[in-house]
């Protein structure tokens, strides 16, 4: 695909005639190659030309070049696992605290252990996961060792008074939190407990200083890494490369005492009533869906907040708070489910930090199908009522 | 019920000017609505824009002077425990100092109060001497909590919005002007510079990709490749999404 390029300069001089003082040029002889590759934009073209449809189209993101072998492009076999690396003897421990909802890492807790792992790769030492209970998946995160801190129901002081045991009792170099609303409030209790400094929603983060924002944004204010630090969500990215050990520690907790919480009940949202920047679950609408009682009804039956592309609400057929895009809401959901909608690049912006996508569209080459992690070429009004009944049955048998 | 409410010297988000931070006056609406005593408490070397609070449905407001740069924490410490307060509200984090949200959590520790943090709703506990806290956590769930009394509670931005402005009553309450206790705040080891928002980091965009592979990498799944089915049945497709929704576990 690539013929070297011609660099007429270098030609040139390459066949200048030696030993004159006036420069003489012997055009005559054989020209000598420059090695810079050349792009040959035909070859190109002709790789990204998309078979099989009638307008011709290309696709030069190569993303589906490989139309021919539908279906299913199936992930390649060259998954080598991760070499396993040991740290046997750390220097000192870099605590991690991660939210860890369900036992489950969130892609914020991931983050932290690639931050934690750059903080104690700088110092020899190794990463230490608090964790409620030991997951398969803290060894790919990154953490060398594990230790299962007790916890029962929500009591965030006792939590706080096992951190600060932990604190005393080992060599722990640096505590990462997740800045969020219980990893936060955590951090800020063992703050206080300890009489340590907190550096409270870190946004950047290396080995020789964190920097965090201050006074409305107006200032940056920047320091050596403390012992407590909370970072904030896409400041470091998540390890990877490398699988830990997690190694469980043994460790003797003081026994905890009771708090002043007296009760404590978990109330889901109602996804309903939530806005869309706060919802999990968004099943969205475009272009492709016309009959909107229908979709009304599964968003209802799904349990999923409502949305829509711009083109369904500039039709008014969906309120404008629903929109989702750059110029609706950004959204922060776990899954979203898009019926009939094309992705247009404003759309996909909306989309972004979502985990998991489902897409229907009856065009193959749509963006949303390709960015969907299920996609189904078919058509949406076929599938909603085909949902509905088979949500039906199973409520009934 | 004697409630006390934290208010800081605050700036405006965006013209930077002296203003009162607004979730300090959601904390005063919610005070006003758990009935009872509500009383102000400023400690700093002025009162400036805090004056306004008045308006929002705070009758009295007591201001403890400092010299500039003193640290606030002992005397609203010291004023808190001669109050006797059954609850103190805070702010979640103050708006135009260092925002960080670590002063309730050490006066709470000074005094000896449990702490609850992000309070969106407030109301009186099942037996006397509890309160009942609706807490806000991510994505739209709330926790509901009962604590016992007396305590400090802190208030998330998701809390109902203040009170309106009225004038009169910013003009009949009162302003209680006492000195403070001058402490010295420890030095702090922070290198301060003009803002710099830094990029978000999006996955797996390497540096120096061309604009393709950027826009790829923003806009593709996380989840690496997925699931293609082309026409198939309405039902199997709908098998395959239900199957594929419980996988992921956003529905039950
Ligand atoms: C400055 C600016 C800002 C914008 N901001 C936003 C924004 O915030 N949010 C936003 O959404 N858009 C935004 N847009 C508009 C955006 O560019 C697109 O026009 C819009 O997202 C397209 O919506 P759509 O996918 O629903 O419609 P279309 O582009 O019409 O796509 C419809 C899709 O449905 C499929 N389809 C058709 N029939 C069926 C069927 N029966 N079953 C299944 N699928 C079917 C089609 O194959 C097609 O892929 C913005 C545009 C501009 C210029
Ligand atoms: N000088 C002060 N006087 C009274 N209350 C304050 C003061 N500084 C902070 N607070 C309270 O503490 C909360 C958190 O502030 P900060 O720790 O500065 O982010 C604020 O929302 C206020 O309620």
């Amino acid at each position: 695909m690539s013929r070297s390029r011609k660099d007429p300069r270098t030609e040139r001089a390459t066949h200048r005639v030696e030993g004159s003082i006036r420069p003489r040029f012997d055009l005559a002889a054989a020209p000598a190659a420059t090695g810079r590759p050349r792009r040959d934009r035909r070859a190109e073209e002709r790789l990204a030309l998309v078979p099989g449809t009638v307008r011709r189209r290309l696709d030069r993101t190569q993303r589906v070049a490989a139309v021919g072998a539908l279906p299913a492009p199936t992930t390649p076999a060259v998954e080598t696992p991760p070499r396993l690396r040991t740290i046997p003897e750390p220097a000192c421990l870099v605590a991690v605290v991660p939210d860890a909802p369900g036992g489950r890492l969130t892609p914020h807790d991931r983050q932290l252990f690639g931050a934690a792992r750059l903080l104690a790769d700088a110092n020899g030492g190794a990463v230490l996961a608090l964790v409620e209970s030991w997951s398969d998946e803290l060894a790919i995160a990154g953490a060398d060792r594990v230790l299962p801190i007790p916890a029962s129901g929500y009591d965030p002081e006792a939590k706080a008074l096992a951190l600060l045991s932990v604190l005393d009792g080992l060599a722990v170099r640096h505590v990462l939190f997740p800045e969020s609303a219980d990893g936060g409030d955590l951090a800020r209790r063992l703050a206080a407990l300890s009489g340590e400094a907190l550096f409270a929603g870190a946004e950047s983060l290396s080995a020789k200083a964190v920097t965090r924002a201050a006074q409305g944004r107006r200032i940056e204010q920047r320091r050596a890494p403390p012992r407590l630090i909370s970072l904030a969500t896409d400041a470091v990215a998540p390890h990877a490369g490398t699988l830990h050990e997690a190694l469980p520690v043994e460790f003797a907790f003081p026994e905890p005492t009771a708090g002043a919480i007296l009760s404590a009940e978990y109330i889901p949202a109602d996804p309903a009533k939530v806005s869309l920047a706060e919802a999990d679950f968004v099943t969205s609408a475009g272009n492709g869906v016309t009959d909107f009682e229908v979709f009304r009804a599964l968003v209802a039956a799904l349990g999923a907040t409502p949305g829509a592309s711009r083109m369904v609400c500039d039709a008014g057929l969906m309120p404008r708070a629903a929109q989702v895009g750059a110029s609706g809401t950004v959204l922060e959901a776990r899954c979203y489910f898009a019926l009939g909608i094309a992705g247009a690049p404003q759309h996909l912006q909306g989309v972004a930090r979502c985990e998991h996508v489902v897409a229907v569209n009856t065009d193959l080459h749509a963006a949303m199908i390709e960015r969907a992690g299920l996609a189904i070429v078919a058509d949406a009004q076929e599938v909603m009522p085909a949902l509905l009944r088979l949500i039906a049955e199973e409520k009934r048998g | 019920m004697r409630i006390a409410v934290l208010l800081s010297a605050g700036r405006h988000r965006v013209s930077a000017h002296p203003a009162p931070v607004p979730v300090e006056l959601q904390a005063i609406r919610l005070a006003a609505e758990l009935g009872g005593e509500a009383f102000g408490l400023h400690a700093g070397p002025a009162i400036g824009p805090l004056h306004d609070t008045l308006g929002h449905g705070l009758p009295r407001l007591t201001h403890l002077r400092l010299a500039e740069n003193d640290d606030p924490a002992p005397s609203l410490a010291d004023a808190l425990r001669e109050g006797a307060f059954d609850l103190v509200l805070a702010g979640r984090s103050g708006q135009g100092g260092e925002d960080a949200g670590l002063l309730p959590y050490a006066l709470a520790r000074t005094l000896g109060l449990p702490i609850v943090a992000d309070a969106v709703a407030l109301a009186e506990g099942p037996q006397p001497g509890t309160l009942r806290v609706e807490q806000a956590l991510p994505r739209g769930a709330r926790r509901r909590l009962v604590i016992r009394l007396p305590a400090l509670v802190t208030v998330h931005p998701a809390a109902p919005a203040p009170l309106p402005f009225a004038f009169a009553a910013a003009r009949r309450g009162d302003v209680e002007t006492r000195p403070g206790i001058a402490a010295a705040c420890a030095p702090s080891e922070m290198e301060e510079r003009p803002y710099r928002p830094r990029p978000k980091l999006i996955a797996k965009a390497a540096g120096g990709a061309s604009a393709a592979e950027r826009l790829k990498a923003a806009t593709e799944s996380a989840s690496g490749g997925g699931k293609l089915l082309v026409e198939p049945t309405p039902d199997n497709a709908a098998r395959a999404i239900l199957a594929h929704l419980r996988e992921i576990g956003v529905l039950a």
